[in-house]
């Protein structure tokens, strides 16, 4: 367990720093998020498509979306989603999209 | 810290009844040969250099033989007359709250049932049983870490344990095929879904076609290129991962292994291929049978024995040329030292690749990545997992490879993340991936 200085406010983050709360989840903190555990100073364009998808599919569906869904929805090949989050698309992007860490071999 | 209390609240509510139903277990567990063991630990410490734990932590409780002997305690207490009737002349103590806590640290905090020490063992212990067998007695007392037991839980319930649908599997599935065609420039490659009486079932693990789905587009690359006779399925049955074999529980273990059984009799294959993944093998190809107390109908295999097969009688041909860079090789525990599963993967990164170094050591001496043992599925260890896995940093730097290729999943995400923690700059990939860029018609 880490805590999160944000705006003020002390934020929880788990052992493997996902968002203790998913539900208190801003764009804002996703920047914050990318600097503190991608080492991203920025997100691109294509950053922003990919965690915006997430995001809404989990509200959606309490659930990470499939690769292939990121990749249809967004336009975005394959192998670019690895260039985009160094960490893959589970310990990267759904971390920074504030969800949970999925179970299984991730 | 809320996992920590979460775990102290299920301790601390544990009643007598508890502690007989985890004491029951864990004499289930144990066969003469086990209770022999528990009596043999001469206490040499010679097994402390074989732990990836003691050598990047060198703390007593990182001892293999330290975490043993808080398991031979109860052994004593429980089963011997002596440790029964005068404790304190053995060193004998009783099942309490405390006992349980260390039993908790010791085997799933401090343990990836790597076996690692076993190899060192001056009187040929079988620490993982042992460890195991302490796993399924805290199993029983409903002291599984919560995120451990989820994983187990969620593939009983969804058939795989990501909980991945049947259309988002299949779904990806077709959309794998068409990268493939894509790739090969042939329409008629093909991921076949369902095909009755294909010589060979493929199996995945779930993280393939959830995050990492180009794992599964070559190892279809290499069997399009072999022109095999394969199939995968699109009911349960697709998921190799068993974490049956982490939490211990013999039961659930069986019941996931029982989804590949059906799914070879309902497809009538030959040969259950698993894909690159370490503990699914052991799972499938060793343990299976013992959990479901039967035979197969049908033959077990690595998808590296058959990549094996295949360079050797020709079907598949491949220019290491294509592979440029310097590679190594991390060997998994299951896969190797449990799984026997050695020579094959080192043959074919041989013919693949154009310089192929060894790790020291390798084979069935290696070391654990520090992943194994469902550590990656325990949130709570991460520090410890991260900081044992200094000793695999160290040897991968050693090699000065450009790529590590290690044929599992599970190890492939914990060498990514020893990428990023110890900045080794390395590129992460399966034998397969190597294969299939390898190929040349």
């Amino acid at each position: 367990m880490s805590i999160l200085e944000f705006n003020g406010k002390q934020l929880e983050l788990n052992e493997e720093g996902f968002l203790v709360n998913p539900s208190i989840w801003t764009e804002e903190l996703a920047l914050v998020l990318a600097r503190q555990e991608e080492s991203l100073d920025q997100l691109s364009e294509d950053h922003w498509a990919v965690i915006r998808f997430i995001r809404a599919h989990f509200l959606e569906n309490q659930a990470a979306p499939m690769v292939r869904s990121i990749c249809k929805s967004t336009g975005i090949p394959l192998k670019r989603i690895y260039e985009l989050f160094a960490s893959g698309p589970a310990k990267g992007a759904c971390k920074l999209a504030g969800l949970p860490k999925p179970d299984g071999c991730v | 810290m809320p996992e920590f209390d979460e775990l102290e609240a299920r301790l601390a509510a544990l009643t007598e009844a508890d502690f007989a139903c985890g004491l029951e277990v864990f004499r289930g567990k144990l066969t003469a040969a086990d209770a022999s063991y528990l009596n043999t630990c001469v206490h040499c410490g010679l097994c402390a250099e074989s732990c990836h734990y003691f050598r990047m932590d060198p703390e007593l409780e990182n001892i293999p033989a330290a975490k043993l002997k808080k398991i031979a305690m109860v052994f004593k207490r429980e089963y011997t007359t002596v440790g029964r009737f005068a404790p304190g002349l053995v060193g004998a103590k009783a099942m309490d709250t405390d006992m349980a806590r260390a039993w908790v640290d010791a085997v799933f905090g401090r343990c990836s049932l790597c076996g690692r020490c076993s190899m060192n063992c001056t009187v040929g212990i079988a620490l993982p049983r042992l460890f195991r067998a302490a796993r399924a007695a805290l199993g029983a007392m409903g002291l599984v870490p919560s995120d451990l037991q989820a994983t187990v839980d969620t593939a009983l319930q969804h058939g795989n344990n990501m909980a991945i649908s049947k259309t988002d599997w299949v779904e990806t599935v077709q959309w794998i095929e068409e990268e493939l065609q894509l790739e090969t420039g042939d329409p008629e490659a093909r991921l076949p879904l369902d095909r009755q009486g294909a010589k060979i079932l493929f199996t995945v693990n779930p993280r393939e076609p959830k995050f990492f789905p180009l794992s599964l587009q070559a190892s279809a690359k290499v069997f399009w290129a072999a022109k095999e006779d394969w199939t995968l399925t699109a009911d349960n049955g697709w998921d190799l991962t068993n974490y049956g074999l982490f939490n211990c529980n013999d039961q659930e273990a069986g019941a996931l292994t029982q989804n590949l059984v059906d799914a070879m009799v309902r497809l009538g294959c030959e040969t259950l291929v698993i894909g690159e993944c370490g503990h699914g093998y052991a799972s499938a190809r060793w343990e299976g049978p013992e959990w479901l107390q039967q035979e197969y109908p049908f033959k077990v295999k690595s998808i590296l024995e058959l990549m094996d097969e295949y360079l050797r009688e020709g079907r598949i041909k491949v220019d290491p040329a294509k592979n440029p860079k310097p590679v190594t090789l991390h060997d998994p525990c299951n896969l190797v030292r449990h799984g026997g599963i050695c020579e094959a993967q080192r043959r074919v990164l041989q013919a693949s690749a154009a310089h192929f170094i060894e790790m020291t050591p390798n084979r069935e001496h290696n070391f654990c990545c520090g992943g194994g043992g469902g550590q990656l599925a325990m949130g709570r260890y991460k520090g410890r997992r991260l900081q044992s896995g200094g000793m695999k940093a160290q040897q991968i730097r050693d090699t000065a490879a450009e790529v590590v290729v290690t044929p599992c999943h599970n190890c492939v995400d914990q060498l990514m993340e020893l990428n990023k923690e110890y900045k080794l700059k390395v590129q992460i990939k399966t034998v397969a991936e190597v294969v299939a860029d390898a190929l040349v018609s």
